[in-house]
C-alpha cells in the first residue's frame, strides 16, 4: 500500500498542485474501482457518479466536466463554443481518425449541424492496447468502448456495413440505409486481409487482431521452449513500430517465465531497417536493442511462403526458419467499399492533399491509414494512429470553417510521433516533422531518445 | 494494471455521500477522484 511519503514524493515529481493521498487501506480503491489501475471517477455537485473508468480519456473527461457545469437556460443547454449552422457530416469509421474527427467536429459546429458516424462494429477498440493483451496485461473490456455512447454528446451512431459511396450524388449507401452528406471524411481504415497467405490462419497468429493477440498470450503461456517468429508479410502496415514491439514484449515474457534460454527469438522483414520512414538514428537504435537482446533480425526478408507442414517461413531468396511460435502480421489492403470506388488511387489507399486531406473529390476528405500521402523523399506517410488523430483535427475545422462560411487555414503539418513499447515496464520515445524535405529531421525528443532506447526511458 | 481480482467499479448514475468519504477536501464542484500506483 502507498504512503504519505511515497504520495508526496511522486506528487513533487509531477509538479501537482491537487491532493495526492494514500488510500492504506484501500477502502476506497475497492468502494471505486474494479481492481485495475488508473481509474478515474467523476463525482458531480450533486454527488451522482458521472465517469467511472479504467485509463486515462482527456477527450471524455473534458466533455464531461463541460457537461457538468452546463445548466439548462429558458432555451436549453448552452453551447457557448459552436457556431449555429445547418448541414450534415458523415463520418466512415469509428477508430481513431474518425472519433476524433466526429467528435471534434461537433465541438464546433451548431446543434443544426448532423455529425452522423457510421461504423459496422459496435464498439471502439483502441488498437495499441492489442500489444498488451498479447502478453496478459490488458483485456478486452479495458479498452473497447461501445460507439453509441456518442449519442450523449450528440453525434449520431449508425451501426452498419458501409457499401457504397455514391460520390456523384453524395450518398452513403449502408447496410441499413443510405446517408446523404455535404462532408464525407473516411477513415475506415486499413483492412486486415490474412487469407490471401495462404497457410496464414493455420499457422499464424494475427497480431493486428482480438482474437490472435488472445491466442498469442496463451502460446506465450504454455511455451517451454522452442522459437518465436514475428513476421511482416508485406507492406505498407499500420503502426511500424508495433511488430518490433511484440518481439521486445515476447523477449520478456519468455524471460520473466524463466526459460530465455530455451528459446529463440526471430523478427522477419521487408525493410532494410526497423522504421525506415522515421529518422535513421531511431531505426539504429532499435537495431541496436534488438541485439542487445538476443533477438535476430532479418531485414530484407521479402517473405513469399508458409509451409504449415515444416512450420517453415520462406523468401524470395530461399531463405527459411521454422518456427514453433509465429506472430503475423498479415498484408494490409484499403477496405473493400474503397476498393471498389473512384476514391481509390493507384497507391491501393485514397490519394489526398498532403495538408487539406482532401480526396480527389469535393467534400471528400480521407484520414488514417485509408489515406496515402507521398512524402517530399518520395515515401508515404507511415499508417499510425497519432497521424490519424491530428489529421481528424484538422479536417474537423475545415469542414466547421466552411459551415461558418470562413476560409480555412487549418492544415496538417506532418509532425508524428510515437511510444515504443520495450518491455519491462519501459518505452522509448521517437518523433519527427515527416514533411521535411529531404528527410524528416529528429526531434531533439527523439535525438536523446533514441540514445535511450537501450535504457527504455519513459 | 490489476491490483485486485473480482471488484466491480462503481457505476455512472449512482449517489455518492462525499462528505463521508473523509478525504480533506471542500467546495461545491464536483469531486474527480484518480487512482494511481505511485510505487
Amino acid at each position: 500500500m502507498e504512503t504519505e511519503d511515497a504520495c508526496q514524493a511522486w506528487k513533487e515529481e509531477y509538479q501537482l498542485k491537487f491532493p495526492v493521498l494514500p488510500d492504506s487501506d484501500g477502502t476506497l480503491f475497492r468502494a471505486f474501482t474494479n481492481g485495475w489501475v488508473p481509474w478515474s471517477v467523476l463525482i458531480g455537485p450533486e454527488g451522482r457518479v458521472i465517469f467511472s473508468e479504467n485509463e486515462f480519456d482527456e477527450s471524455g473527461f473534458s466533455a464531461a466536466i463541460r457537461r457538468m457545469y452546463q445548466r439548462p437556460t429558458a432555451k436549453g443547454l448552452t453551447r457557448p463554443r459552436a457556431v449555429e449552422s445547418a448541414g450534415r457530416t458523415v463520418v466512415l469509421g469509428g477508430g481513431t481518425g474518425g472519433l476524433v474527427a466526429a467528435c471534434e467536429l461537433r465541438r464546433r459546429v451548431g446543434a443544426g449541424h448532423r455529425v452522423v458516424l457510421v461504423d459496422r462494429c459496435a464498439e471502439h477498440t483502441f488498437q495499441p492496447s492489442l500489444l498488451w493483451q498479447m502478453v496478459g496485461q490488458r483485456c478486452p473490456q479495458q479498452f473497447r468502448r461501445p460507439l453509441n455512447r456518442l449519442e450523449k454528446w450528440g453525434i449520431e451512431f449508425r451501426n452498419a456495413e458501409v457499401e457504397q459511396v455514391d460520390l456523384d450524388n453524395k450518398v452513403v449507401r449502408t447496410a441499413s440505409g443510405d446517408l446523404t452528406y455535404d462532408s464525407l471524411i473516411v477513415s475506415l481504415g486499413a483492412q486486415l486481409a490474412p487469407g490471401t497467405v495462404p497457410g496464414f490462419e493455420q499457422m499464424t497468429y494475427n497480431l493486428y487482431d482480438l482474437g490472435g493477440c488472445a491466442q498469442i498470450h496463451a502460446a506465450l503461456e504454455d511455451l517451454r521452449e522452442g522459437t518465436i517468429g514475428v513476421l511482416i508479410t508485406a507492406m505498407p502496415y499500420r503502426c511500424p513500430a508495433a511488430p518490433y514491439e511484440a518481439a521486445f514484449l515476447a523477449e520478456a515474457f519468455v524471460r520473466e517465465k524463466g526459460i530465455r534460454r530455451n528459446v529463440e527469438i526471430h523478427l522477419f522483414t521487408p525493410e532494410h531497417a526497423p522504421m525506415p520512414v522515421a529518422p535513421p538514428a531511431v531505426g539504429d537504435s532499435i537495431a541496436d536493442t534488438l541485439a542487445a537482446r538476443g533477438i535476430r533480425y532479418h531485414p530484407l526478408f521479402t517473405f513469399t511462403e508458409l509451409r504449415p507442414e515444416t512450420r517453415e517461413v520462406v523468401a524470395s531468396d530461399g531463405r527459411s526458419h521454422s518456427v514453433d511460435l509465429l506472430i503475423g502480421i498479415p498484408p494490409h489492403q484499403a477496405p473493400d467499399v474503397v476498393r471498389s470506388s473512384e476514391l481509390l488511387g493507384v497507391s491501393g489507399f485514397i490519394h489526398v492533399d498532403p495538408r487539406t486531406l482532401q480526396s480527389d473529390h469535393d467534400d471528400v476528405f480521407a484520414i488514417g491509414d485509408v489515406a496515402t500521402i507521398k512524402l517530399p523523399n518520395g515515401k508515404a506517410l507511415p499508417k499510425a494512429g497519432v497521424f490519424a488523430h491530428s489529421e481528424a483535427k484538422v479536417v474537423a475545422q475545415q469542414i466547421a470553417d466552411k459551415a461558418d462560411g470562413k476560409t480555412s487555414h487549418a492544415a496538417f503539418e506532418g509532425k508524428g510521433y510515437c511510444w515504443i513499447e520495450l518491455g519491462d515496464g519501459r518505452a522509448g520515445f521517437a518523433g519527427g516533422d515527416f514533411y521535411a524535405d529531404p528527410d524528416p529531421p529528429a526531434q531533439d525528443e527523439t535525438t536523446r531518445a533514441a540514445a535511450a532506447l537501450g535504457q527504455g526511458r519513459l | 494494471m490489476k491490483v485486485i481480482d473480482g471488484l466491480k467499479g462503481i457505476e455512472p448514475g449512482k449517489l455518492v455521500s462525499v462528505a463521508e468519504l473523509g478525504l480533506p477536501v471542500s467546495g461545491r464542484n464536483g469531486l474527480l477522484l484518480v487512482f494511481w500506483k505511485a510505487t
